[in-house]
């Protein structure tokens, strides 16, 4: 009894600690900025005055648009390569193939600041011959981060679960290797690919350093990067800021929210 | 096989798609000479005077397209940095706002990619405390703008409170300050000042007062022991806090609620906080500015300082000769130009013959009357010159953690001695 009153009260405390920060975002959005700053924590009545004033500063749609394309087609492309590459790694046996495994891991340990100057110039010089995926393009977004090795490492060791005797049945049936990936594999791990596509779709939303850099024109701009741009003032209207980080909250939240059910199984191991 | 194929290609046509509808938006850039773009931040300041100075420039040059990118002032070092450092001018802005205090660490480090403006401006005409930080072997680099010429802004109602007037603060050293202040404290409850442990600011001020710095003059070597200055400066720091004259923030953010609720009686600072001193619009007439205190027995020490201010740079891209004209047009000679900024955004250059137009001459309301930009001017021609070197934000960091060990107790001359040792590890 005594154990259970301590482990809910730990976990009310937990809660209400993990839960304040976006309670209090919530809350900022409908205060005056004054408000804000004096550490106001009732609801007020600014929330439309807010907007307005957050729609008239800064073009918020195209922004909103730039981070849904630039999410969207990471999220297919590194959920696409990433479970090949998990796949192959577990179902073919190779003598290399560990040794490329850890290589691969090893690439995990670079920060990602270390490979920014490097990477940039690439996409510099990429920019004279190819200028469609150069510099100030979406492309130079999306392609640094449509292969990661946590995304191959997350779809091997889900795979390891795979029941292998299927893919048999299916050989024996005639399917192609292809095949056998597309309509055996990728139907049975839908749970993985759903957490796998919410972990991607949250990380390239939310994606600030990368973007920051490569993206130079206004109109290119994503969402956190617009947001960058609210705080650049001597003083700032926090108020309108915090209206537009709920308003870019909630693309995330609403995706998670509906995916929520296959991430906890899909964390969890796909195959039972 | 063929059906993964297709896949791939589906995936990258819409790849293509994406990236091809945003490269037509941005052909424009290629920079053809009759455009360039400026990348700067504030969009109440240093934006709308790049607005102003635009259309001051178009009656006359109507062919050249100014184009302004907003980006945080920190956006601006991660742009610069990441495409300097590779060598990749491309998306690389014409003319870029650098704060004064890290422009050398910018010249210094890539030399080749500034445009030199000697000659396209006059430099006499510039408040000699801002060629230092925006010139390198004696040639110009970068246009002086915005004076961070710092002034102490008081609350008249509070000090009346205690019995003092505006009179008694004018050029005060700190020792009158804390004695006022606790005063203050007695007859209000107030606080002084507002201040926040890792921003050294108000000691950033009390040593350049003294025409002093944290590093020498080669803005290189780190000097911080056995600097005079900053060692007065660190104990009248100090007991500014043991009088409790401090209320301790944490951010920007709770700085500006520190005066906008009447937390504080002063706030010692630059003057671009004008405008945010005056959004509390129910405090209008109790505000006055007095010159900065001055170091108490530290016979440089005048009563005039600065934090923070920044100057345009142009960089070494195509356009760059249209980017150097357009600056010499506007910050660099128009004096018509600056009456119009200071009256539509406050903005005080440090173009000396600007000081003498109308726009300077006038009172302002909110403080009671006073002519605060023709003593914020005024006091502009005072501030001693320094070199700010290439290391102010590093040594600072340094200094912010010796600073705690100092009020909790450490001898203050081991603390600068400490901080002189990891300083001169650090910047080697």
């Amino acid at each position: 009894m005594l154990k259970r009153v301590f482990s809910y009260a730990f976990l009310t405390i937990a809660a209400i600690i993990s839960f304040f920060p976006f309670l209090w975002m919530i809350i900022s959005s409908t205060n005056k900025s004054v408000d804000v700053t004096k550490g106001r924590l009732l609801p007020g009545s600014y929330f439309l005055e807010n907007l307005s004033n957050l729609l008239e500063t800064v073009d918020l749609v195209p922004a909103l648009m730039n981070s849904a394309k630039i999410s969207i087609t990471t999220t297919i492309l590194s959920l696409l390569i990433a479970s090949l590459a998990g796949y192959g790694f577990e179902i073919y046996q190779s003598k290399a193939k560990d040794m490329v495994f850890n290589f691969l891991l090893l690439s995990m340990m670079i920060p990602f600041a270390a490979l920014m100057v490097p990477l940039f110039r690439m996409f510099g010089s990429i920019s004279q011959t190819a200028p469609f995926i150069g510099i100030d393009t979406f492309a130079a977004v999306i392609l640094p981060t449509v292969t990661t090795a946590f995304l191959i490492f997350f779809f091997r060791q889900s795979t390891k679960m795979f029941p292998k005797d299927i893919l048999e049945a299916g050989r024996i049936d005639g399917l192609t290797e292809i095949g056998c990936f597309f309509r055996i594999y990728v139907p049975t791990m839908k749970t993985t690919y759903s957490a796998a596509a919410i972990i991607t779709f949250m990380a390239s939303w939310n994606s600030y350093l990368w973007p920051l850099v490569v993206l130079q024109s206004p109109e290119n701009q994503t969402i956190p990067l617009l947001i960058s741009v609210l705080g650049s003032s001597y003083s700032p209207d926090f108020g309108v800021i915090m209206t537009a980080i709920v308003i870019a909250t909630l693309p995330a939240a609403f995706i998670f929210f509906i995916m929520q059910k296959q991430f906890v199984a899909g964390m969890m191991g796909s195959v039972k | 096989m063929k059906k993964v194929l297709a896949l791939f290609l589906v995936s990258i046509l819409f790849l293509a798609a994406c990236s091809s509808g945003s490269s037509k938006d941005t052909s424009g850039e290629t920079k053809d000479s009759n455009e360039i773009t400026v990348w700067a931040w504030d969009p109440n300041f240093n934006i709308k005077a790049m607005n102003l100075a635009k259309d001051a420039y178009k009656s006359d040059n109507p062919d050249l397209e100014i184009k302004i990118i907003e980006n945080a002032q920190d956006d601006i070092i991660q742009k610069l940095n990441t495409s300097l450092s590779s060598g990749t001018t491309k998306g690389l802005p014409n003319i870029v706002l650098i704060e004064d205090y890290r422009a050398q660490s910018f010249l210094q480090a890539y030399p080749d990619m500034f445009h030199e403006l000697t000659g396209t401006f006059n430099s006499d005409d510039f408040a000699q405390y801002k060629i230092a930080p925006t010139s390198v072997d004696g040639k110009n680099y970068g246009l002086p703008f915005d004076t961070g010429v710092s002034g102490l802004y008081v609350r008249t109602d509070y000090l009346e409170q205690a019995g003092y007037t505006v009179e008694d603060l004018q050029n005060m050293d700190w020792k009158k300050y804390i004695e006022i202040g606790k005063k203050v404290k007695e007859a209000t409850g107030k606080h002084m000042l507002t201040q926040d442990p890792n921003d050294l600011g108000l000691i950033r001020m009390m040593i350049q007062s003294a025409g002093s710095w944290y590093l020498k003059d080669d803005g290189k070597t780190p000097n911080l022991a056995g600097n005079e200055a900053l060692k007065v400066a660190f104990e009248t720091y100090k007991e500014i806090l043991d009088a409790d004259l401090v209320k301790p923030i944490s951010d920007w953010s709770q700085f500006l609620a520190g005066f906008n609720s009447g937390d504080v009686a002063t706030v010692p600072t630059g003057n671009w906080i004008t405008p945010s001193i005056k959004a509390e619009a129910s405090q209008a007439g109790k505000w006055a500015v007095v010159a900065h205190p001055r170091l108490p027995g530290v016979p440089e020490s005048v009563n005039a300082s600065n934090l923070g201010g920044s100057s345009w740079y142009v960089l070494n891209v195509p356009g760059k000769e249209d980017a150097a004209d357009f600056l010499a047009k506007t910050f660099g000679s128009n004096v018509e130009f600056y009456q119009t900024i200071n009256k539509e955004i406050g903005a005080i250059g440090t173009f000396k013959p600007a000081a003498d137009g109308e726009a300077y001459q006038a009172g302002d309301d909110f403080f009671g009357g006073q002519k605060i930009i023709a003593d914020f001017a005024a006091w502009t021609e005072q501030i001693p010159q320094i070199n700010y070197g290439l290391h102010t934000y590093a040594i600072e960091d340094i200094l912010a953690v010796e600073a705690q060990n100092y009020i909790k107790g450490k001898d203050l001359d081991k603390a600068l001695e400490d901080a002189q040792k990891q300083a001169e590890a650090q910047v080697k």
